[in-house]
């Protein structure tokens, strides 16, 4: 309640590191996860920088090699998909219950996609994970530590790859190709009428979100400013690394 | 998981826009049930007990909380005596503990009640015994929360006087 003030088992766990594999924080007490023989590889990064591309070629790759590959993404559980898209078309949401809907989408995403493919030896792909909650409540003034303490049921991916670009190059591609979205562009956060000012501030903010978020989640950061074909090299160059030392 | 986060969210909105509002404007808030509910429920479907707590920490603590504690046994007499069908989630069914849902029942909310023996102290609630009449749980009702509201009003007196 709101006279407790610290928030003991935040996102690194009671041993102060995070271990691949494992829960953050206090986890889900039913569903014990240690040993499981799959590996989770999250591709974060803000909106157009060329995350589903790069995961649809990811996954051929992986496939071609054998592997079992599961894709899962923010927002697309079959349990919240529908209220999140109502509720953001209406007028009614505020940054608490916008933060609530996205961590019920992962809690069902988790139980139902992410924990069964990590048993069953998948390499799940995801694209976004728990960051991208992280930066856009963080942007609109939540609670960092009560922030972690509520994802601490999230698992820790294996790799975090973090697409990085600036905001100039960003506007070019999102201009270039499907235009700037209301919410993408924070403009819930009403920093004013101009749709293309409120992208580059937002965009701006949720940039430096990510960027303090790297060394305490151990993003691998990957330069998003070049061609598609030499982001993909690099992911499996990195990828490949990992599962086939 | 889901089953927590979506009354989580229920509730932010709710205290957001039914609660915070009227506390503001000094009015007395009613609620039937609160946090304290998850704190119960969701730990006995199995969801961390820390973590339900800290998910709740944006929740505004009652001035008052009351408590009606009744035996699992006057629990299912009185439901059963009123209505035919027991809800689903209300008899943890989701659990699988039992097909019967008047055994289920018993089972998930003895469980429970002891989750709630568990929070009284930790939370201060104050225990009506919901096993007597209506009218003698409503004079103990009344009597604590006169005691709490003559306090506020005494409270609320002296910052007038000394302005006037």
């Amino acid at each position: 309640m709101s006279n407790q003030p610290d928030f003991p088992h935040g996102l690194v766990g009671e041993e102060g590191a995070i271990q691949p594999g494992r829960y953050y924080g206090r986890g889900i007490p039913y569903l014990p996860i240690n040993g499981y023989p799959g590996k989770l590889i999250a591709i974060e990064g803000t909106d157009g920088v060329g995350r589903s591309t790069q995961i649809q070629l990811l996954r051929e790759w992986l496939e071609v090699k054998g592997y079992g590959v599961v894709e899962t993404g923010w927002t697309r559980s079959p349990l919240m998909q529908p209220t999140i898209e109502l509720a953001k078309s209406s007028n009614t949401l505020n940054k608490l219950t916008f933060v609530l809907l996205y961590a019920t989408d992962f809690a069902d995403r988790l139980e139902k996609e992410i924990i069964p493919a990590l048993k069953a030896g998948f390499v799940v792909l995801t694209d976004r994970y728990i960051f991208t909650a992280l930066a856009r409540a963080g942007v609109r003034g939540v609670d960092r530590a009560w922030l972690r303490a509520l994802y601490g049921f999230g698992i820790a991916p294996h790799l975090v790859f973090y697409l990085k670009i600036d905001v100039e190059t960003l506007i070019g591609r999102v201009l270039d190709s499907r235009g700037m979205d209301f919410w993408e562009s924070g403009m819930d956060l009403k920093h004013g009428d101009d749709i293309y000012d409120s992208f580059r501030a937002y965009q701006n903010k949720l940039l430096r979100e990510y960027s303090s978020m790297a060394d305490e989640f151990h993003f691998r950061v990957v330069d998003a400013r070049r061609s598609v074909v030499h982001i993909q090299d690099e992911l499996r160059r990195q990828v490949g690394a990992f599962l086939e030392p | 998981m889901t089953f927590s986060l979506l009354h989580a969210t229920d509730f932010a909105d709710r205290l957001l826009y039914k609660i915070i509002p009227p506390l503001k404007a000094g009015m007395i808030v009613l609620a039937d049930r609160y946090a304290y509910t998850a704190f119960t429920r969701d730990v006995t479907r199995g969801v961390d007990r820390q973590w339900v707590r800290e998910l709740y920490s944006f929740a505004v603590k009652p001035d008052l909380t009351l408590y009606f504690r009744v035996p699992i046994d006057v629990s299912v007499d009185r439901l059963l005596a009123r209505r035919v069908k027991l809800k689903f989630y209300e008899a943890g069914m989701d659990l699988g503990w039992s097909t019967n849902p008047v055994e289920s029942f018993r089972l998930f909310q003895g469980k429970v009640l002891e989750e709630y023996d568990r929070i009284v102290d930790e939370y201060a609630l104050n225990v009506v015994d919901a096993i007597g009449s209506i009218t003698q749980q409503q004079r103990v009702v009344r009597d604590l929360v006169a005691k709490h509201v003559e306090a506020v009003d005494t409270m609320r007196e002296i910052p007038s006087e000394q302005s006037a």
